[in-house]
């Protein structure tokens, strides 16, 4: 049957082509889609040869053409090739998804362990435990990596396949820094930390700023907890940071898009750290890190707070 | 970290609810190191984001240039495809020898503009911003290739007149499948209109040409849909490729019907016959 239609498209495409290629020809295009391509006659200097004809690479170069006019292959080589290709792209983006669910299950146990940040469990513990999990990210990232080795360039092919769980574990990450040191995680320091630091698997940098500003969302409620615990400098820490947060975010030039939106959110995150922050200052509960001589007398308000 | 470690005796130390003098002592204590850590954060965050200032400033700058190349090169590839259209029975030399000049200059000047501002690299990252101009381009060119020879123009073929284009250092353009595939299905929708044109100049056979070489793509497309990056935007526009399809074939059966009634009536001279109630019903 299949040879019927074949020859049936063979006729067809004769009738309307008026300089038909030979049938031993055609043969012997059809047989070199299977074999190891010859490299194109006209190939420029700089072009690595692709080992594979079957890559999902742009570029399919299963014959080598003449100058001028080449002569017209049939139709429906030239969408078998393309089937093929396509195919193996779909077959990469399975790949891809099934790393991509491993780095998304990852980051919610990093995240579950981060929570523990709210039942008061010790913070050196919640670091610990959430850090744990930054080296299998890290391992998934690098398996990610090989997949698209296979496809260099084609990053950005596949990037959407990645790009809002990468936020979210950039935004762990920022978090876990944050609670360790008080400080922004770094796009570059973000980049190590998954092993992202790379030429050709970087991480995105509207994926890191991104998952910044995931991490601000959080501190709002990290600081109101804080306070309830009785930690009251907490407040004035964050709303430190946020401000410089949203400071540098300002420098920044941004199209009307997602991390527009999400830069948008950071001043209500700041405004609610604002006023919880006036509220521990007011009822006189904060200490003054510039005055030092208030430290004694906010000890009596201490004493009557902690647990 | 040395701050670090102090702090976590802190905390052990807190958690043994010893009296307020150690609790006062670790506040100071993270206090003083917080000052430090966070003058150097400041100065470094804001270094660091005037660098990503930079960064992002550089992509979108670039981003804008390759969409107004990109509109360039839709605004003369439908000026190409245009002249196309002009096409009749006594003028079709003239007319497919300026539109290939047309479009020789539409690679030239326009193409080579977008291959300048991309610079050999984002292809995949900016694709979105240059994608339209090039499926026009790949529409134009299939286009004056059908007409002048009946066949398709194949990818790879494009791809090696384009590769001149750019500078040796840098990448060149590739028009990658999923845009010439596009480009294809919208070339269906010119043809429709080509050979409802070509209907009415009494060129059947013409008509009748574009008919199969129209089925042939949108059964082979049919195949690749679901394989696409993006098969939504496919599935409409093989949606609107077969209305194409069937308008051509529904012409073509009207004008072999009532020609067969024509013929022994009146004679083969009346040119106009073959079109009444053909032209009328079709919605081009």
């Amino acid at each position: 049957m299949k040879s019927a239609f074949r020859t049936g498209c063979l006729t067809i495409s004769r009738s309307l082509n008026p300089n038909p290629p030979s049938l031993s020809a055609l043969h012997g295009l059809r047989s070199a889609a299977v074999a190891p391509s010859p490299r194109s006659l006209r190939a420029p200097p700089f072009r690595a040869p692709s080992p594979a004809t079957r890559c999902c690479c742009s570029s399919s170069s299963s014959s080598a053409m003449s100058g001028g006019e080449a002569p017209a292959l049939p139709l429906e080589k030239q969408f078998e090739d393309f089937r093929a290709q396509l195919e193996d792209s779909v077959v990469l983006r399975e790949r891809i998804r099934a790393v991509v669910l491993e780095i998304e299950s990852t980051a919610r146990l990093m995240y579950s362990s981060l929570l523990l940040v709210y039942l008061s469990r010790p913070l050196p513990e919640v670091l610990d435990k959430s850090k744990a999990h930054i080296g299998t990210l890290k391992d998934n990232y690098s398996r990610l990596a090989d997949i698209l080795s296979e496809c260099p360039d084609q990053y950005y092919r596949y990037h959407g396949d990645w790009r809002s769980e990468t936020q979210t574990a950039v935004s762990l990450l920022a978090f876990t820094h944050y609670l360790e040191t008080g400080n922004l995680l770094l796009h570059n320091e973000a980049g190590e930390r998954l092993g992202l630091n790379n030429s050709q698997f970087g991480l995105d940098l509207e994926d890191y700023l991104v998952g910044v500003l995931f991490m601000s969302n959080e501190l709002p409620r990290y600081v109101v907890n804080q306070v309830t615990a009785g930690d009251y400098d907490c407040p004035r820490k964050v709303l430190k940071f946020l401000t410089e947060l949203n400071a540098a975010f300002r420098m920044l030039n941004l199209r009307n898009d997602f991390l527009r939106k999400k830069f948008d959110g950071l001043k209500y995150d700041l405004r609610r750290v604002e006023e919880v922050y006036y509220d521990v200052k007011i009822r006189g509960l904060a200490s003054d890190e510039d005055s030092t001589g208030d430290q004694r007398s906010k000890e009596n308000n201490d004493s009557e707070v902690v647990h | 970290m040395k701050c670090s470690s102090a702090i976590q005796k802190i905390f052990l130390m807190a958690s043994d609810s010893k009296p307020q003098r150690l609790r006062q002592w670790a506040s100071f204590q993270s206090s003083a190191a917080k000052k430090a850590r966070t003058m150097t954060t400041q100065s470094s965050l804001k270094d660091a984001f005037s660098s990503y200032a930079d960064d992002l400033n550089h992509l979108n700058d670039k981003r804008e240039k390759v969409v107004k190349a990109s509109r360039d090169i839709t605004a003369n590839s439908k000026k190409v495809i245009f002249q196309v259209h002009r096409i009749s029975k006594s003028n079709k030399e003239e007319v497919l020898e300026k539109a290939h000049k047309d479009l020789a200059a539409v690679v030239d000047q326009y193409v080579a503009k977008l291959v300048k501002e991309l610079r050999g690299s984002d292809f995949w990252k900016l694709r979105r911003a240059y994608s339209p101009g090039i499926q026009e381009y790949v529409e134009a060119a299939t286009l004056c290739r059908f007409c002048k020879s009946g066949t398709l123009l194949n990818l790879e073929e494009m791809n090696a007149s384009l590769s001149s284009l750019s500078d040796p250092s840098h990448k060149p353009l590739q028009i990658n499948i999923l845009d010439y595939i596009l480009g294809l299905a919208d070339l269906t929708g010119e043809l429709m209109r080509l050979a409802i044109g070509r209907i009415s100049d009494d060129e059947l056979e013409y008509a009748q040409k574009i008919c199969t070489f129209v089925r042939e793509i949108h059964r082979e497309l049919t195949l690749l849909v679901p394989r696409m990056d993006e098969p939504y935007d496919m599935k409409t526009k093989m949606e609107t490729m077969l209305q194409s399809v069937m308008k051509i074939e529904n012409a073509c059966f009207g004008v072999h019907v009532r020609k067969s009634e024509y013929n022994p009536l009146l004679g083969s001279g009346d040119p106009s016959y073959p079109l009444m109630g053909v032209a009328g019903g079709i919605d081009l």
